[in-house]
Parts: C-alpha cells; sequence; structure tokens
C-alpha cells in the first residue's frame, strides 16, 4: 500500500517526464492496434473465400456405381472435405440442357452422351490450408478412375497469400513496436531511478529489503504501460470513428469493425510491457 | 556485540586498514578517532556492511560477515542505526516521514509508527518540527533528526561517523548529551570523530587509527 502511495506521488512528482513516456507507449501500442484492428478486419472479410473453393474429379466414363460410392465414402473420411455433389453423366446432361436454355437444340443430334460423371467437393472453412488441400489433391491422383482433377490453384494461392503475408508483417510489426515499448518503460524507470538514487541509497541504508525499494518503481512503469495501452485504445477508436464518419468513403471502411479483444490485448500488452520494461532497467539491486 | 578479527581492507593497492583486531560488549560506548584518511569511515562501513573485508572477518551481533548472503543484509542493517555528518536526509520529505521511512520498510503499522515518531522527535526536542522539511532547519536540528531517524528502530548498534563534523559548540554539546541518552538506554554506540575534546577525560574506550593501524585501544 505504501509502494503504491510512493509511486502515485511519483508519477505527479515527475509528471512530464511520465506523460512524455505514456505518449510514446500509447504511439507505439496504438500502431500494434492499428496492426491487429486490420488483421481482424482482413480476416473477416477473406473468411468466405474457401467457402467459394471446389475441387472438381472428373471420373472414368466407365466407372462402376461400387467404385464411385467407394470413392464417395474414402472422401467422408477425410477431415478437410466439407460436402461431396456426385454428378452423373444423365444429370450432367440434364444440367447442360437446362443452362443452354433456348441454344439447347445444339445437342439434339448427338448419338450419345458425351459427358463424364464428376464429383464436386467443398471445402471446411475451419480446417481450410493450402498444404491439405494439396495433400487431397495428390492422394486422389492416385485413383485410375479419376481422369482429371480440376481447382482453382490461384483462389487457393491468394488465400493462403493473403493470410500469410499479413500475419507475417504483422508478427514483425507488432514484435518491433513491442520492443519500443518495453524500450521507452525501460528508460523511463532507469531516468526516475537515477535521479532517486539518493533517496535508495537512504533506504538500503536503513535497513529496505529490494523488494520494498523496486516495488514503487515497478508500480510506476506499469501505471505508464497501462495509461498508455489505454490511450492507444482510444486512438484506435477514433481512427475507426473518423474512417467510417468520413463523406465519401471507399465501401470497404464503412464495414471496419473494433474486435471486443482489442479492448482487453491494448491495457493488458501496456501492463505487460511496463512491467517488463521496469523490471529490466531495475536491474539486480548490489547493497 | 562487535568484533573485527585481522581485518584488511584495501583500495586500488592502497590499504585503508590493516589486520585490524578488537572487540566491543554489548552497552559500550566507543570513539574511533585518527586524522584524515586513519580508516575510521572506512571501519564504520565495514560495520554496516557498505564494504566487505579482503581479508579477516567480522561479527556483528551474532551475524558473521563471512557467511553472510547479500540479501540478509537489509535485515543486519535494521539491528544498527546509522548518523552520518552529511545527514542523508530526504529534502522532499517532512521531518515525520524522514524518520517515519524507518518504520515503514519494516512494515510496521502507521499508528505504531506515529507513536514512536514522536516519541523519538520528543526525545531530541524536535517535536514542534513535525510537519517541517529539513531546508528549513538549521544544521544542528538536521542532525538531531539523523539521529532520531537512526534510532527509532531501536537499534542494539548505534554508528555515527563524524556526527558533529559540520556543528558548532553548543549544538556538539546537544547531540553529545543526546547520544549519552542513547548509550545510558543500552544501546551500543560506535562514535568516530577527529575532535578529541569529545572523548577527553569521559573515561569511555577510544580505538585510534593511524594510516590504516589500530595504534591504540584506551580510556579518554
Amino acid at each position: 500500500m505504501y509502494s503504491l502511495k510512493l509511486a502515485l506521488k511519483s508519477l505527479w512528482y515527475d509528471k512530464w517526464i511520465n506523460l512524455l513516456s505514456i505518449v510514446s507507449i500509447a504511439t507505439g501500442l496504438f500502431i500494434l492496434g492499428t496492426v491487429l484492428l486490420s488483421l481482424y478486419n482482413i480476416e473477416r472479410a477473406t473468411q468466405n473465400m474457401p467457402e467459394r473453393f471446389t475441387i472438381t474429379l472428373f471420373l472414368n466414363e466407365k466407372i462402376s456405381k461400387k467404385d464411385v460410392d467407394l470413392l464417395i465414402k474414402r472422401l467422408k473420411r477425410e477431415s478437410i472435405v466439407k460436402e461431396i455433389d456426385y454428378i452423373s453423366k444423365e444429370d450432367a446432361l440434364k444440367e447442360l440442357k437446362t443452362s443452354l436454355k433456348d441454344a439447347a437444340y445444339i445437342l439434339e443430334g448427338l448419338d450419345e452422351n458425351p459427358l463424364f460423371p464428376s464429383i464436386v467437393i467443398k471445402v471446411r472453412r475451419e480446417n481450410f490450408d493450402r498444404d491439405r488441400v494439396e495433400a487431397l489433391i495428390k492422394k486422389l491422383k492416385g485413383f485410375n478412375q479419376i481422369d482429371e482433377i480440376i481447382y482453382a490453384d490461384e483462389i487457393l494461392e491468394s488465400i493462403q497469400d493473403v493470410y500469410s503475408g499479413f500475419k507475417f508483417v504483422s508478427l514483425g510489426v507488432s514484435l518491433l513496436f513491442s520492443v519500443s515499448v518495453v524500450f521507452v518503460c525501460y528508460s523511463t524507470v532507469k531516468i526516475l531511478f537515477f535521479r532517486r538514487k539518493e533517496e535508495i541509497e537512504v533506504y538500503k541504508l536503513l535497513g529496505a529489503t529490494r523488494s520494498f525499494i523496486r516495488a514503487p518503481f515497478i508500480i510506476e512503469g506499469t501505471i505508464i504501460g497501462i495509461v498508455g495501452g489505454v490511450a492507444a485504445l482510444a486512438g484506435n477508436y477514433l481512427l475507426v470513428s473518423l474512417l467510417k464518419g468520413m463523406t465519401n468513403p471507399v465501401a470497404v471502411l464503412k464495414l471496419i469493425e473494433i474486435p471486443v479483444q482489442l479492448m482487453v490485448i491494448l491495457p493488458v500488452a501496456g501492463l505487460v510491457l511496463g512491467l517488463t520494461g521496469s523490471t529490466i532497467a531495475l536491474g539486480r539491486l548490489k547493497y | 556485540m562487535i568484533g573485527f578479527n585481522q581485518v584488511t581492507k584495501i583500495y586500488d593497492n592502497i590499504t585503508a586498514l590493516r589486520n585490524v583486531t578488537f572487540s566491543i560488549e554489548k552497552g559500550e560506548f566507543v570513539f574511533i578517532t585518527g586524522p584524515s584518511g586513519a580508516g575510521k569511515s572506512t571501519l564504520l562501513k565495514l560495520v554496516y556492511l557498505a564494504e566487505r573485508p579482503d581479508e579477516g572477518s567480522i561479527n556483528i551481533a551474532g551475524w558473521d560477515t563471512e557467511t553472510l548472503k547479500e540479501k540478509a543484509i537489509p535485515y543486519l542493517r535494521r539491528n544498527i542505526g546509522i548518523v552520518f555528518q552529511d545527514f542523508k536526509l530526504l529534502y522532499n520529505k517532512t521531518v515525520y516521514d524522514n524518520i517515519a521511512i524507518a518504520l515503514r520498510i519494516r512494515g510496521i503499522k502507521e499508528a505504531e509508527i506515529k507513536d514512536r515518531v514522536h516519541e523519538v522527535l520528543k526525545m531530541v526536542n524536535l517535536r514542534h518540527k513535525t510537519d517541517s522539511y529539513p531546508r528549513e532547519l538549521s544544521g544542528g536540528e538536521q542532525q538531531r533528526i539523523t539521529i532520531a531517524r537512526a534510532i527509532v528502530g531501536e537499534p542494539t548498534v548505534l554508528i555515527a561517523d563524524e556526527p558533529t563534523g559540520n556543528l558548532d559548540v553548543d549544538n556538539t554539546a546537544g547531540i553529545m548529551r543526546i547520544f549519552r541518552e542513547i548509550n545510558a538506554k543500552g544501546t551500543t554506540i560506535l562514535f568516530a570523530t577527529h575532535n578529541r575534546d569529545l572523548f577527553r577525560n569521559t573515561g569511555l574506550r577510544v580505538l585510534r587509527l593511524d594510516n590504516g593501524n589500530l595504534v591504540s585501544d584506551e580510556k579518554g
């Protein structure tokens, strides 16, 4: 309790240096928040893409009903497969006639059905992964009753690229700004510590333990971190409301949302980074 | 209470103390004297473990410095009150807070702290300065606050490093009276001074240092 009182007193006593640190931390965490915000909204925008992704298997013309059933049974066992739709030669022709509508007469001259039976596979969103899709396709290529496999290679690649590319950049940016926040807390506490060097010497001579001496500084660094986190959160809210309130916004900006998790992540990140920075700054006190 | 056994302390090839051996009993009032650079301050620093001996061993109130771990130092220091020539007061805190801090570090409750701080302030005749800041006090008054801070934790040993060095004759006499009072209550006192008038004809024990050597141990 006394340590908290000392920390609060010191926050007020050295208010300008502390304010400067809060602004620096808030800036770092604001950028971190913006990255998380973008990641969240990009993920939201692309989350339906896997559902549009299908794999079509063109089967051998002479495939027996028994082999089709066996293939479907095997496909159902795959965790990535969500839906299997078997289209027989006859169904394919019917479908073609329907889609041709008035031009269906061009099929009248045919002696036999030229179409192939096929299976259309839809994949699960939660299990969507390029490697898994490719592994399944490799497995399917082993079936001699499958003549051809068609799937949207480009969609597969772009979904993967958007995810992995942005996640990679986000990780880098987050790491960079986390380190800078730790550094700001480190410098603040180090400066405060040096300013009170004589006071700390007196405490040591009076018999104060390390934890008694360190506690007010650690509390102070942590408070600075939390306040910086809350300020960054406020900045992110302001940014989103500004983007949404623009008079002629790009349509996608209207859809931007702040994830609830950000309300916890930023202050907690401030707390953890503030705590880390001040602990490193104090180092090991010697008697 | 305090035992030095063949203690040597060397700073950058300069021997500050050389093979010093003595022991002090509980309740004794002992002066450490000698010219500047004789090793008085070094000897006191070894007692409150601001320094460790390079050779020999020291025993303070049952604590052996050879085996004492660093994290135990704060607990040893709570048995030792220290009074400095330059006071070492906290100038952004009131007289009350300067003294109370010695009890707060021990985790004592505020109600008890209040009683004990007022008690020691009464002893050093500065009860009326409770809410003053150190800069508002004279040198003699500041030194009395330092003494109050040193004894509020009821230490078994009180160390004073030239506590009257910056004071006039009247203030010096007042400070010495307080030390005698504290000693009369059973506290062991180790008092470093180069002022012979303070121990002349007192009948108290005087350890004389010269160039790091203990050259005499006799009554003043």
